[in-house]
């Protein structure tokens, strides 16, 4: 049986794409949309379509800018890169999620013993 | 910071949207494609592919309406929806849009501008900083309505000025000076003390205050001018300080130019300031000392009450030296600025503001009434679309939306509305009302505009918002309609309460008009004009010279054509100033001189011998003055009636003798009688009255004098020559002629002013009362006309509907009128201080307008009620 796949917590999705962009430069949605699929191994339920009011809100806020430009196979694309505001944006949520995740592993590490 | 910046890209994404969903939908298009084209690799068909790339994408236009949402402000997007919804709402019901809008603007305008002239009197702070604790204080005497001192009191109470932080003191009233150089022009100058603009916290824009040695007898000559001379005499002269003016004749350095906002406390006119040279041991030496206008800054956090405790001690002391005889007639007092100001205004103003207020809120009945009988016609359509999910939050905003645009609208309208009222009001306005020429719609009253059309909006909205419609309603009839019925009812009853009150109130203002306007003034004013005429010091600083200029003009004017006879007095009826006395003062021989209490004014004019004549007042014993009268041996006096009657209660007054002014001057011989004559305004009782003939021999200043000439032709033919005389005696004097009648209507300027207004409002009120009445029942007989067809299918006679129509409108007008009745009883007191001979309580009155208001009620029913007598039973059973 494979194991259930879980919902995208609110926010966690911010962090994905925001680190998906820092690892591979600037990507479009698809490409992002893959890109989450393959690290989460299909663990992770992401209704591809959610990706684009992330994507704007991330925009709006100037963590990430956008350019049209053309795919491999020569597809008119949105391409987004990370700015630098989004970069320190992933800085500081990547350390307050490590700490959460932390606090969460010995929570349930002390109620484990 | 990123939130901020979010903001702004979605306020920037409202304006583009058509290009973001071209973007949004080219990019969405992509990522299907790719998502197709990786099925496709793994071996499905077209078909498969694309299903399964949707299922994998998620729901397409779930996901746009998200990003839309996203992209945009919810709150804005679905606003300028509700906007356009509404906008073409109204384009559909044009009608409906214009009697709302219309009711408003009416409503709302005349709100406006009652505001802008009651703004000044009630609410806007005077121009001085921490006005609340300017006052003006003194004592208060029979002889004076505002405080004063007197100067030998007033020096010694500056030195240790009590709870004052700062004293200061004006002579009274303006002065007319003349500008004595080219173009000569007659000015109003004031004499203030040097502390005067310091107490008040003004200072000047250009140049200085009065020094302490310019404020002393025999000081350099200094003056201080107002902005607006400034600016129209000497075209805003950055130069002025330089500069002398000739004043009265001799050479005035300019020091200051004074802020252009700047008012005396007085409101008095002041086109300059000259220092008061208040001296000290002069002001004791001739104890009493000069009469003096007294203002003062309190301390902080002092109160009036505390200054007039704190003043107590120092009154009591000052009052040693008064004459006895007024002792008891004087009395300390403490006033705000504003209280003095305004005085009567106030009570007015606040009648005005209160009625126009009820006048609104009628009107927003009406609209309110209006926007409930529509939304029981489109109950259906916001059924639908609560039925396909809008929440009721939703709806209810859209109804809001609706009002709020109706209120802008209104809005807008009502500016207009106001400025013309505003215009109209300057206009028919009498003088005295303070600042009244400053009224326009100016920022602050466009904020109460907008401010009242928003309240007023969310006001009329609010009963139909909360009347929205559950989804249950689109199955069948709206369950709901009689509670509806009794809501608009209860409005209707509403209007009926408050337009009784406006009527009510409008009746006894009304009335007590007509008992001005019929009050018996003692004068005959037809063909009678006036000629007032001052003398500056300057051209005229001698007393033989003042009496040949006047006696010159009555002799020019007498020979004018069609002038039956002229007369010169110092001071004319009904009202203004005129010379008093106090009767204590009279002697009469074998009578002691009161000494307890002044026994009231006396009031008199010196006059020649047509003026009995001219003003058509009667002698009733005795003879007028003659010419030989005139003479200065000849000591004769004319006393009227009333003063007859106190003087000389057990004797025949003919040939009596009297000794005038506490014994100093001749005894003087009781020659004739005259009618009494209103002197003191017209609603307030007339004081006794003694006349002095007009002497041949100048024994006192006669600087202002006023001419009645009685003609037998056309007044106003008459009038230009008049001034064509006097401009050939002296072209430099300005002149004032006016009707003797229409000086005697000014008097009731003010409570013509101001029932006209309340009538205005009232008639307004009972307008829209009727129209929201006709529209009720109309609107009621519209939804029974089913339930009659059947009552007349059963055989009900049409005057058997027609009674049970009127009956149940009946219930709700009469306790509508009820309400109203108690409403006008409680404010009618409030209207106490404004009557004249009317009791605020008048039964009659009240009852008058009960029943104008009961049968316009009556016939604005009557009217839709008929029609349902005309119902077709069958036509009504197939309805539906």
């Amino acid at each position: 049986m494979t194991p259930p796949r879980g919902e995208v917590l609110q926010g966690t999705l911010d962090l994905i794409v925001l680190k998906t962009l820092d690892a591979l430069g600037p990507l479009h949605g698809y490409g992002i949309a893959q890109r989450i699929q393959q690290v989460s191994e299909d663990l992770l339920k992401l209704n591809q379509g959610t990706l684009y009011p992330a994507l704007l809100r991330l925009e709006q806020r100037g963590w990430i800018s956008s350019k049209w430009g053309t795919s491999d196979n020569n597809r008119k694309a949105k391409y987004y890169s990370l700015t630098r505001s989004g970069r320190k944006q992933l800085a500081t949520e990547a350390e307050s999620w490590e700490r959460m995740a932390g606090v969460i592993a010995r929570l349930l590490g002390a109620e484990g013993a | 910071m990123s939130r901020l910046r979010a903001f702004g890209a979605r306020l920037f994404g409202l304006f583009r949207k058509r290009r973001g969903d071209e973007d949004l939908d080219a990019e969405l298009r992509t990522h299907l494609q790719l998502l197709m084209e990786k099925n496709i690799r793994r071996g499905m068909t077209a078909d498969e592919a694309q299903r399964a790339a949707l299922q994998e994408f998620g729901g397409l236009e779930q996901i746009k309406e998200v990003y839309r949402e996203q992209r945009g402000l919810a709150f804005f997007d679905s606003l300028t929806q509700d906007l356009r919804f509404a906008a073409r709402m109204f384009r559909k019901k044009p009608a409906f849009t214009a009697v709302a809008v219309l009711t408003l603007a009416v409503g709302i305008g005349s709100s406006s501008a009652v505001f802008s002239v009651v703004d000044r009197i009630l609410f806007r702070g005077l121009p001085y900083p921490d006005e609340d604790r300017l006052v003006s204080f003194g004592l208060l005497a029979p002889i004076e309505r505002d405080e004063f001192m007197l100067g030998a009191s007033y020096v010694d109470f500056r030195k240790e000025p009590g709870p004052f932080e700062a004293i200061t003191s004006m002579a009274p009233g303006s002065t007319a000076c003349d500008v004595t150089e080219q173009s000569p022009v007659r000015l109003s100058c004031v004499l203030v003390e040097q502390t005067f603009l310091p107490t008040l916290g003004i200072e000047a824009i250009l140049g200085r205050n009065f020094t302490k040695e310019e404020d002393r007898p025999k000081g350099p000559r200094v003056a201080l001018l107002s902005y607006a001379l400034w600016k129209s005499r000497f075209a805003g002269d950055p130069l002025i300080l330089r500069k002398t003016i000739s004043l009265n004749g001799s050479p005035v350095q300019i020091i200051g130019v004074l802020p252009a906002n700047f008012e005396m406390p007085t409101l008095d006119r002041a086109d300059v300031l000259l220092p008061l040279t208040l001296d000290e041991e002069d002001q004791h030496r001739s104890e009493p000392g000069r009469v003096l206008r007294t203002f003062a800054r309190m301390k902080q956090g002092m109160g009036v009450a505390q200054a007039i405790a704190g003043l107590q001690p120092f009154f009591e002391q000052a009052l040693q030296g008064a004459p006895p005889e007024f002792r008891k007639e004087i009395h300390l007092s403490v006033r705000t600025l504003r209280d003095r100001q305004v005085e009567d205004a106030r009570a007015a103003s606040w009648l005005l503001m209160g009625s126009v207020l009820a006048f609104l809120l009628v009107a927003c009945t009406n609209v309110a009434n209006l926007l409930l009988a529509r939304a029981a016609s489109r109950h259906r359509e916001l059924a639908v679309r609560a039925a396909l999910g809008a929440p009721r939050s939703r709806l209810v905003r859209q109804v809001l939306t609706e009002s709020l645009l109706l209120g802008l609208m209104g809005c807008v309208l009502a500016c207009a509305v106001a400025q013309m009222l505003i215009r109209l009001f300057v206009s028919i306005a009498p003088g005295g009302i303070p600042h009244l020429e400053d009224a326009r719609l100016d920022l602050r009253v466009f904020s109460f505009t907008l401010g009242t059309a928003l309240v007023s909006a969310v006001f009329f909205g609010l009963a139909p918002a909360l009347q929205c419609p559950a989804p249950n309603l689109l199955i069948g009839r709206d369950v709901r309609a009689t509670a509806r019925n009794f809501l608009r009812q209860a409005l209707v009853a509403a209007q009926i309460a408050l337009s009784l009150i406006l009527l009510g109130g409008a009746g006894l203002l009304l009335r007590s008009l007509w008992n001005l306007e019929n009050t018996r003034v003692g004068i005959q004013t037809e063909s009678v004009l006036t000629e007032t005429i001052s003398l500056g010091q300057y051209r005229y600083p001698k007393l033989e010279q003042q009496l040949a200029f006047f006696t010159e003009l009555e002799a020019r004017l007498k020979r004018l054509p069609g002038v039956t006879s002229v007369a010169v007095s110092d001071s004319l009826p009904p009202s203004g100033p005129m010379r008093s006395t106090i009767f204590a003062a009279i002697e009469v021989p074998g009578r002691p001189l009161l000494n307890q209490g002044t026994g009231g004014m006396v009031g008199w004019r010196a006059v020649t011998p047509d003026y009995f004549f001219d003003l058509g007042i009667p002698i009733i014993q005795g003879r007028g003055f003659q010419e030989q009268d005139r003479l200065p041996t000849e000591n004769t006096i004319i006393i009227s009636e009333r003063l007859a009657r106190e003087l000389f209660p057990n004797a025949n007054p003919l040939g009596q003798q009297l000794r005038l002014f506490r014994t100093q001057g001749p005894w003087r011989k009781v020659v004739g009688i005259a009618a009494d004559v209103k002197n003191n305004g017209l609603a307030r009782d007339a004081d006794p009255e003694f006349y002095l003939p007009w002497k041949n021999d100048p024994v006192e200043s006669l600087s202002t004098a006023h001419l009645l000439v009685r003609t037998r032709i056309n007044a106003n033919a008459v009038a230009s020559w008049m001034r064509a005389e006097t401009n050939g005696l002296d072209s430099t004097l300005p002149v004032k002629i006016e009707a003797m009648s229409q000086r005697v209507s000014k008097l009731a300027a003010r409570p013509r002013f101001n029932a006209i207004l309340l009538s205005f409002f009232a008639g307004m009120g009972v307008l829209l009362a009727a129209i929201g009445m006709y529209g009720v029942v109309g609107f009621i007989i519209a939804q029974q006309t089913r339930e009659i067809g059947v009552r007349m299918a059963l055989g009900a006679m049409p005057s058997g509907i027609l009674k049970m129509i009127l009956s149940s409108v009946a219930r709700w007008t009469i306790s509508g009128a009820a309400l109203g009745l108690l409403g006008a009883w409680a404010s009618s007191r409030l209207l106490e201080s404004l009557l004249f001979q009317v009791r605020a309580h008048d039964p009659i009155l009240l009852g008058l307008a009960l029943f104008l208001l009961l049968a316009v009620a009556f016939f604005a029913a009557l009217i839709p009620a008929r029609r349902a007598m005309r119902v077709d039973p069958m036509v009504a059973l197939r309805y539906e």
